[in-house]
C-alpha cells in the first residue's frame, strides 16, 4: 500500500466520513421505508456508500466488485422481484411499539457489546503500509492459499443457480414434483 | 376273688350299653343287667365266707401302678416317695356294704325289669344301672383315696344320667344337673382334703393313713382340716346340710333308681368314708363333733319338710335325707360300727319302702300325690302288706330291723354324753313315726280320693316286682337281729364283725339305761303313730289342715322348704349368671369395644390413606404431568412460529455470551 | 490514517441497523434487504483490518461474504416468489407454519 502524504491522510478521513455517514443514513431509510421500492433505491445508495468506503480504505478491488455484483446485481434482482411480486399493492401492518422498542434495543446493545469487547480486547499493531495497489499479493493469495475457498465458491454459485431455478418455477399440471 | 365283685356288672354295663341298646331284645337286656348282678352278688357272698374263714382281716390286691413312685415334698421338709396304685382293699367293712350293695342292687335290678317294662329306654336303664353298680363297688372296695374318689365320681356320673333318665322332660333334666352341680361342690372338698394329706403324709393308702395317724404322724389341726374337707365331700354324696337340696329333686328319675341309689348306695358312701377313715376323725375330734352336729340337725330338718309333702316320694327322700343324718350321729360320737348297721338295715327298710311307693304308683298308673290316694289297703293289699312292713321298721318299733339299729345309735350318743345330740335324735325318731303314718295313712286309709283314670286301672304289681319287695320286707324284719344287742340277749356279732375295720366301741352303758333309752324311744314313737292315725285316719286330715291355715307363714315356709332353695339359686347361680352376665358386657363393650374400636381406626385410617394416596402420591404424580403440561404450555410459547421471534432469540444469545465474555475479561 | 475503531464503529453501526431492520419488518423482501445491510456492516470491517494488518485477507474474505449474499439472495428470492404464489402476501407474520 503507498504511503500517503500528509493531506490524503486527511482527505482520505474526510471521505471516509463522508461515504461512512451516507451509508449509515441510507441503510436507516431502507429499514423505514414502507414502500418498498423506495427501500430498494436506498439499499442502493447504501451499496454505493460502502463501495465508497471501501474505497477510502484503499480495498478498491473490494470497491469495485461491490458495485458490480451488489449494485449491478442485486439491487436490480430486488427490483424485479418487487415487480412481480407486486408488492406496492399489499401493505401488510406494522408492528407495535413495545415490540419494535424491543427488537431495536437488543441489536444495539448487541453492537454496544461487541464494540465494547474489541476495544477492550484491542487491535494488534497497525502494520506500515506498502506503495501501490496489492491486487498482486491479493491474487497470489488468492489462488494459493484460498483456492479450495475459491473454486467452492463457485460450486456454489453453480448449486444456487440451479436451485434458484428448480425452487422459482412455475408448477405445470404434469410436473412430477 | 373279691375282684371279681365289680367285674360283672362292668362287663353286664358294657354289653347292655354297646350291644344291647341296638341289637337286644327286652328279654336279653333284663337277663344279661340281671344276670350280672347276680353274679356279682354271688362273688360278694364268695367273698364274704372266705373272709369269714380266713385267718387275715384284711385283703389288699394292686392291678396295676397308676401313678409310680415319686418323691414329693411333704409339710415339714420332708420328702416322701407317693405312689398311686390301682390297688383294691378287702376287709370287714368292704364286705359288708359289698353284700348290701350287690344284695340289694340284685333285688332293684329284678324289679326294674317289671318296673321299666314299657319304657323306651330299656336298655339304656340297664346300663347305666350296671355301670352305677360297678362304680360304688369300686367306691367301697378302692385301697385308697384315688380308686375311692373314681368310683366317687362314677357314682355321681351315673347319679345324673338315671336322674335325668327321662332327659326329654325338663324337671328331670335340671334335677339331673342339680344333683351333679351339687354333688361336685362337695367332690372339691373331698379332693382338698386328698390334696391336704398327700402334703402331709405323703400317702394316700388307707393303711398308710392309718398307720400315720396312729403312729402320731400328723398335726391335729391338719388331721381336723382334712377331717372336715373330706366331710364336706359327704355332705354331697350323702346329702346332709349343707348339700342336701338336690336328693328331693332326685325324685324325678325313676322309682328304681331313687331306691337303689338315693336310699341303698349312694348317699351311704359318705357314711362309708367317714366310717373308713375313723382314725383319722377320731384323732380329730373336732371333726367328728362336726359330724354329729350336722348329721343331728339335718335329721330333725329333713323330718320337719317330710311332714307337709304332698308327693310319696318326696316324703321318702326327705326321710332318707333324716336317716343319714342319724348314721352320721353314729359316727359323730365314735359308734362307727352303729353307723353302719344302720346303713345296712337302711338299705332294706328304705329300698323297700321306695320299690313299694314304685308299686303304688305303677298301679295308680303314674300318679304320685297322696292327696289323690286313699282306700288302697282293700285294693292293692300285697302292696300294702309290705310298705307297712317298712313304715313299721323305720319307726323303730321292736322286732323289726330298725329298732335295733336305732335304738344301738341313741345308746351310743347317750353314752357319749352329748344329750342335746340325743334329744335332737329322739326327736327326730318320734318325727319320723309321725310323718311316715301320715303317709302310710293317706296312702292306704281313708276315702279314696283317686282320679277316674287311675281308679280304672287300679291293679296290683306283677310278681316280678312283687317278689324282691317281699324279701326285702323279710330282711327288714330279720335283718336286724346280726346287730341284737347284748341287753337282749345278743352277742353283737356285727360289731364284733367290724372291729377290724372300725376298731371298737363298747358303750357302757348299764343294761338298765340302755332299757330304759329303748322304752322311750319305742313309747314316743308309737305316741306319734297313734297321733298321725288319729289325725290322718280318724278325723281324715282335718286337723291338719287346720294347722297349716292357722300357721300359715310357718306352713309356707316348710312346704317351701325353708326356700333354701330359692337361697342358693339367688346366691350361687345368680352370682355365677352376674359374673357371667360381666363377663359378656366387658366382651360386648370393652373388648368388642377395643376390637371395633381397632376397626374403626383401621377404617380412619385407611380413609386418611386413601386420601393420602389420592391427594399426595396421585397428587404428586398428577402433578408431574400437569407441571410438564404447564411447562410445556409455556415452552410452547415460545415456537411462535414467527421468525423475527426466532432471529431476536438468536441475537440474544449472541449478546448473552459476549456478555459473558465481556464479564470474564 | 482512518482509525480503526472508526471503521469497527461503522461497520457496528450498518451491522446493527440490519439486524434491527431483520426483526423489525415483516415484508419479507424488505427483510430480505436489511440483511443485505448486515453483510454491507460485515464487509467493512474486514475491509478495515485488511488495511489496518496490511494484508489482503480482508479483501478476501469480503469476496467471499460477497459471494454467499449473492448466492443467498438469489435462492431468498426464488423462495419469495414460490412462497408469494402460494400464500398470496409478503407477511412473514403469516409464515407462522411452525407454531406450536
Amino acid at each position: 500500500m503507498r504511503r500517503l502524504p500528509e493531506g490524503g491522510r486527511m482527505i482520505t478521513l474526510a471521505v471516509f466520513s463522508l461515504f461512512g455517514v451516507l451509508a449509515v443514513v441510507s441503510a436507516v431509510l431502507v429499514v423505514v421505508q414502507k414502500n418498498a421500492m423506495h427501500s430498494v433505491f436506498y439499499l442502493a445508495s447504501t451499496v454505493l456508500s460502502t463501495a465508497g468506503v471501501f474505497f477510502a480504505l484503499q480495498a478498491e478491488y473490494l470497491g469495485a466488485i461491490q458495485i458490480l455484483v451488489y449494485g449491478g446485481g442485486i439491487v436490480v434482482l430486488y427490483i424485479f422481484v418487487i415487480v412481480i411480486v407486486n408488492l406496492k399493492e399489499i401493505v401488510p401492518e406494522q408492528r407495535k411499539l413495545i415490540p419494535k422498542i424491543f427488537l431495536v434495543g437488543v441489536p444495539v446493545l448487541l453492537c454496544v457489546e461487541v464494540v465494547t469487547l474489541v476495544l477492550r480486547t484491542g487491535f494488534p499493531a497497525a502494520a506500515p503500509r506498502a506503495e501501490g495497489a496489492g491486487f498482486k499479493e491479493m491474487a497470489e493469495m488468492l489462488f494459493s492459499s484460498y483456492l479450495l475457498p475459491f473454486e467452492a465458491a463457485s460450486v456454489l454459485l453453480l448449486a444456487v443457480l440451479v436451485g434458484a431455478i428448480v425452487v422459482a418455477r412455475r408448477k405445470h399440471i404434469d410436473d412430477p414434483d | 376273688m373279691f375282684l371279681l365283685i365289680p367285674l360283672f356288672p362292668l362287663v353286664g354295663a358294657a354289653i347292655n350299653g354297646l350291644i344291647g341298646i341296638r341289637f337286644f331284645s327286652r328279654r336279653a337286656v333284663g337277663a344279661t343287667a340281671v344276670g350280672a348282678a347276680g353274679l356279682s352278688f354271688a362273688a360278694a357272698v364268695a367273698s364274704f365266707t372266705g373272709l369269714l374263714r380266713s385267718a387275715e382281716p384284711v385283703l389288699v390286691k394292686t392291678l396295676y401302678t397308676w401313678v409310680p413312685a415319686s418323691l414329693v415334698r411333704l409339710a415339714g421338709g420332708k420328702a416322701a416317695p407317693l405312689a398311686l396304685d390301682f390297688a383294691f382293699r378287702y376287709d370287714s367293712l368292704a364286705a359288708v356294704m359289698t353284700l348290701v350293695v350287690t344284695g340289694v342292687g340284685l333285688l332293684i335290678h329284678i324289679y326294674s325289669v317289671g318296673y321299666m317294662a314299657h319304657d323306651r329306654s330299656y336298655a339304656r336303664f340297664f346300663a347305666y344301672l350296671n355301670l352305677f353298680t360297678f362304680a360304688m363297688l369300686v367306691l367301697v372296695l378302692g385301697a385308697n383315696l384315688g380308686v375311692m374318689f373314681i368310683g366317687w365320681e362314677g357314682v355321681g356320673l351315673c347319679s345324673y344320667l338315671l336322674i335325668g333318665f327321662w332327659f326329654t322332660k325338663d324337671a328331670a333334666a335340671n334335677a339331673g344337673k342339680k344333683a351333679f352341680i351339687t354333688n361336685r361342690v362337695g367332690d372339691f372338698g373331698f379332693l382338698l382334703g386328698t390334696g391336704l394329706l398327700i402334703y402331709a403324709l405323703g400317702t394316700v393308702d388307707i393303711a398308710g393313713i392309718t398307720a400315720a395317724v396312729e403312729g402320731g404322724m400328723l398335726a391335729k389341726g391338719t388331721a381336723t382340716a382334712a377331717a372336715l374337707l373330706l366331710f364336706l365331700g359327704a355332705t354331697g354324696k350323702s346329702a346332709q346340710i349343707p348339700l342336701y337340696t338336690w336328693l328331693p329333686d332326685a325324685m324325678e328319675g325313676p322309682t328304681p333308681v331313687s331306691a337303689l341309689i338315693h336310699a341303698a348306695t349312694m348317699v351311704t358312701a359318705g357314711v362309708y368314708m367317714v366310717a373308713r377313715f375313723h382314725v383319722l376323725f377320731s384323732f380329730s375330734g373336732t371333726a367328728l363333733t362336726v359330724v354329729a352336729l350336722t348329721g343331728a340337725f339335718t335329721a330333725v330338718y329333713a323330718a320337719t319338710m317330710a311332714f307337709v309333702q304332698t308327693d310319696i316320694k318326696r316324703v321318702l327322700a326327705y326321710s332318707t335325707i333324716s336317716q343319714i343324718g342319724y348314721m352320721f350321729i353314729g359316727l359323730g360320737v365314735g359308734a362307727y360300727a352303729a353307723g353302719i348297721f344302720h346303713l345296712m338295715t337302711h338299705a332294706f327298710f328304705k329300698s323297700l319302702l321306695f320299690l313299694a311307693a314304685g308299686s303304688v304308683i305303677h298301679a295308680l298308673s303314674g300318679e304320685q300325690d297322696m292327696r289323690r290316694m286313699g282306700g288302697l289297703r282293700a285294693r292293692i293289699p300285697r302292696t300294702y302288706r309290705v310298705f307297712l312292713v317298712g313304715a313299721l321298721a323305720i319307726s323303730g318299733i321292736p322286732g323289726l330291723s330298725g329298732f335295733f339299729s336305732k335304738d344301738e345309735i341313741l345308746a351310743s350318743v347317750f353314752a357319749s354324753g352329748d344329750y342335746l345330740v340325743w334329744g335332737l335324735g329322739l326327736a327326730g325318731a318320734a318325727m319320723t313315726a309321725f310323718y311316715m303314718f301320715r303317709l302310710v295313712f293317706m296312702t292306704f286309709y281313708g276315702e279314696e280320693r283317686l282320679s277316674p283314670e287311675a281308679g280304672h286301672h287300679l291293679h296290683e304289681s306283677p310278681p316280678v316286682m312283687l317278689v324282691p319287695l317281699r324279701i326285702l320286707a323279710v330282711l327288714a324284719i330279720f335283718g336286724g337281729y346280726v346287730g341284737l344287742p347284748r341287753v337282749l340277749g345278743g352277742r353283737a356279732w356285727f360289731s364284733r364283725f367290724l372291729e377290724t375295720s372300725t376298731g371298737t366301741h363298747e358303750s357302757h352303758l348299764p343294761a338298765g339305761t340302755e332299757v330304759l333309752l329303748m322304752i322311750v324311744s319305742v313309747g314316743a314313737s308309737l305316741a306319734a303313730i297313734y297321733a298321725a292315725y288319729v289325725i290322718y285316719v280318724k278325723r281324715g286330715g282335718e286337723p291338719a289342715r287346720r294347722f297349716a291355715e292357722k300357721f300359715r307363714a310357718l306352713y309356707r315356709t316348710v312346704s317351701r322348704k325353708y326356700f333354701v332353695d330359692e337361697a342358693y339359686g339367688r346366691i350361687f347361680v345368680g352370682g355365677v349368671f352376674a359374673a357371667g352376665r360381666a363377663a359378656n358386657w366387658i366382651d360386648a363393650h370393652v373388648i368388642d369395644g377395643i376390637v371395633d374400636g381397632a376397626a374403626r381406626l383401621a377404617r380412619r385410617v385407611s380413609r386418611l390413606a386413601i386420601l393420602f394416596d389420592g391427594g399426595v402420591v396421585d397428587g404428586a404424580v398428577n402433578g408431574i404431568g400437569r407441571v410438564h403440561l404447564a411447562a410445556s404450555a409455556l415452552l410452547r410459547r415460545l415456537q411462535t412460529g414467527y421468525i423475527y421471534n426466532y432471529a431476536l432469540a438468536v441475537v440474544l444469545g449472541v449478546v448473552l455470551v459476549i456478555t459473558l465474555v465481556i464479564a470474564v475479561l | 490514517m482512518i482509525p480503526i475503531e472508526a471503521v469497527l464503529g461503522l461497520g457496528m453501526i450498518v451491522f446493527t441497523i440490519g439486524l434491527a431492520g431483520v426483526l423489525v419488518r415483516k415484508n419479507l423482501v424488505i427483510m430480505l434487504m436489511s440483511l443485505e445491510l448486515l453483510l454491507n456492516g460485515v464487509n467493512i470491517i474486514l475491509a478495515g483490518l485488511g488495511r489496518h494488518l496490511n494484508s489482503p485477507r480482508g479483501s478476501i474474505f469480503a469476496l467471499f461474504v460477497i459471494i454467499t449474499a449473492v448466492s443467498e439472495a438469489a435462492v431468498g428470492f426464488a423462495l419469495v416468489l414460490a412462497y408469494f404464489r402460494h400464500k398470496k402476501s409478503c407477511d412473514t407474520d403469516a409464515l407462522n407454519d411452525l407454531k406450536g
